[in-house]
Parts: C-alpha cells; sequence; structure tokens
C-alpha cells in the first residue's frame, strides 16, 4: 500500500488553486511526500495550457463581465471551463510501482482512480488516450500531467455538469459562422455525474466517492492531512509573484 | 509578414506556429498549442534555437530532435515530424 496525505480543500479561486498544487509540487521535491487533493473552483475560472496564448482561446472581455478568472497553468494542454466541478490533484514522486516511467502509461493508471470513482455511481467509464476519460461515449473528465525533478503533478477535472452555452461565451471559436453547429457538437460530446445519473449529486459526494475510487485503484493508505505552514507560505508568495500576475497569465 | 498555422497532430495535440522568414530561414517563431512537453520552459529555448534554421523538413526534424535529446525534453502529443509539418504549413 502506497501512503499518501489526503487533503480536502473545499472551493478556492483559481490562484489559490494553482499556486497550492505547485507550492505541494516544490515541496515535494525535498521530502519526496505524495499527496491527493481535492478542490473545486469559486469563482468559476477558466485555465488555459502551459502552450496556449490566451488571446487566441479565451474571450477576455467576457471574462472580465462575467467575473470568470483567467489563470494559465503551469501543465500543458487545452483551456478548461471550471464550474460545476470536482478537480484532483496527484502529487508524487514517481516511482515504478506506483506511478509508471511512461507517460501514457502514468496516465492510464492515474485514470483508472477516476474510473472506479465513477463506478461508485454506477457509471461505466474509460480511459482514452491522451488524455481523457469518457463515459456514454461522452468526455466526462480531462486531465493534465508535469513532471519537474523526479515529482509528478497530475491535476484533473471530473464533471458534475457543463453549461456548455455559457462555456461558449469565454471560449473562442476558430470560426465564428461555425459557432452554433460547434456548440452542439460540444454539447453532444460532452457529459457529468448529473447527466448519466439523472440526480444532482453534489461536490462531497462525488469527492467521497473519488476518494473511494482512488483508494482502489491505486493501492493508497490515507492520512488525512492539511498544507504545513510552509506549502501556505510559498503557495502565498506563488500567488502574488505568479499566478494573479499579467507576466505569468499572458507569458505566451 | 507573419505567417500562421494551424496543425492537429495525427494522435497527438494541437499545434499553432506563428512565424516570420526571410531567405527560407526562421527569423522568428512562436509555438503555441494543447500539447504537453517537460520542462515545460524548454519551449521558450527551443523557439530560440529554431531562430536562421531553414524551412527544410530534414534540417527541422533533426534540430528538434537533438534539441529534445540534448535539453532531456519528454514530450506527449507532439512529436518533431508533427511539429515540422506544422512550421512548414505556415503561410
Amino acid at each position: 500500500m502506497k501512503k499518501i496525505r489526503l487533503l480536502k480543500m473545499g472551493h478556492k479561486s483559481a490562484f489559490d488553486n494553482m499556486s497550492i498544487d505547485e507550492s505541494i509540487l516544490l515541496h515535494s521535491q525535498k521530502n519526496n511526500q505524495s499527496t491527493l487533493r481535492f478542490y473545486g473552483w469559486k469563482p468559476t475560472a477558466i485555465s488555459i495550457g502551459y502552450f496556449q496564448n490566451p488571446l487566441e482561446e479565451i474571450d477576455i472581455d467576457s471574462c472580465k463581465n462575467q467575473n470568470i478568472d483567467l489563470i494559465r497553468r503551469v501543465t500543458g494542454g487545452g483551456a478548461v471551463f471550471h464550474d460545476q466541478e470536482v478537480t484532483y490533484s496527484l502529487i508524487s514522486p514517481i516511482e515504478n510501482k506506483f506511478i509508471p516511467l511512461d507517460i501514457k502509461e502514468s496516465y492510464y493508471k492515474i485514470s483508472q482512480g477516476i474510473i472506479k470513482g465513477l463506478e461508485v455511481f454506477g457509471i461505466q467509464a474509460k480511459f482514452v488516450p491522451l488524455n481523457d476519460i469518457i463515459a456514454n461515449n461522452k468526455k466526462i473528465s480531462g486531465n493534465a500531467q508535469t513532471r519537474k525533478k523526479g515529482i509528478l503533478l497530475q491535476h484533473g477535472t471530473i464533471l458534475l455538469d457543463v453549461d456548455v452555452d455559457k462555456m461558449f461565451t469565454i471560449l473562442k471559436v476558430p470560426q465564428e459562422k461555425l459557432k452554433d453547429k460547434i456548440i452542439k457538437n460540444v454539447k453532444e460530446r460532452v457529459t457529468g455525474i448529473n447527466k448519466l445519473t439523472g440526480k444532482e449529486v453534489s461536490f462531497d459526494e462525488a469527492q467521497t466517492a473519488l476518494i473511494k475510487g482512488f483508494e482502489k485503484a491505486l493501492n493508497l493508505n490515507y492520512t488525512i492531512g492539511s498544507l504545513t505552514p510552509s506549502e501556505i507560505k510559498l503557495a502565498l508568495e506563488l500567488k502574488k509573484k505568479k499566478y494573479t500576475t499579467h507576466q505569468w497569465n499572458y507569458k505566451r | 509578414m507573419l505567417k500562421k498555422s494551424t496543425y492537429k497532430i495525427p494522435e497527438g495535440k494541437l499545434v499553432k506556429i506563428y512565424l516570420k522568414e526571410e531567405n527560407k530561414k526562421i527569423t522568428e517563431i512562436k509555438i503555441n498549442g494543447d500539447f504537453f512537453m517537460h520542462p515545460e520552459k524548454a519551449i521558450e529555448k527551443l523557439e530560440k534555437t529554431l531562430i536562421n534554421c531553414a524551412l527544410n523538413k530534414k534540417i527541422l526534424i533533426n534540430k528538434i530532435n537533438l534539441f529534445w535529446k540534448e535539453n532531456k525534453v519528454d514530450c506527449f502529443g507532439i512529436n518533431s515530424q508533427g511539429l515540422t509539418k506544422a512550421i512548414l504549413l505556415a503561410k
């Protein structure tokens, strides 16, 4: 069994969330600790992948008008609209038996935690390379990973529900005249726990199911914990000097 | 003149290129997209490395492969062939 710290952190701002993930990652490089963290986003936010240009992907004015935060992630991948979802981050030294060295295999292995968690609600889901999980042939989870000095950070979302119309008031589309078609297409290709179960599943219920799922799939032995004072201090520094800055969020 | 391309790598991710060229050599380049590359910071160094590189398939692939090897870069959803194709498609 793999000993791991479990953090249930509730809803925080995009800037807090990404600062905390990076602070845990940087501490893990020194103390070799593994952490599984669950969180939500308040206010609603849009995150972009490390290599994306926000001016290309996002309607910045619409974000501002709706008080939707924009943030660049430390991980690659695409733009993600964070609204009605549970987000996890797994931060751990890369150890062959726990997290495979091979990137594709590591995505597969970690995805099994989400798939087992969704089984609690009777949802049959499967991993689809490169980094998605689908249920009923529709995307329910997207995941992104980075590796720094032997430490893996993978974070991802599990949708409770999705308001595609709201999402596309923020996401730019390649051709404006095709917007209606694109929205229709995305509605047909994305789903959430609520839609699949026909019930209103709360953040806490989904979090509990995912905790069980990860425990089973990755053979984890949890210690319920909290951030250390040093992690909090560094997260606050990262928030101030990196994640809330124009220099970081518009760097590419 | 600024040239642009958007290319979805087969079984990979989307790459968006902005480049300027002179005499079939890159003078400026920006590589955006939803791919993965660790360490991420390597992208800025790769963009610098590609300055003055000829817009030639073989030369670009070799240069990108060598850069990834020398800088111990792991890629996911992007490869040298796909990135080269995206660069050469820019117009």
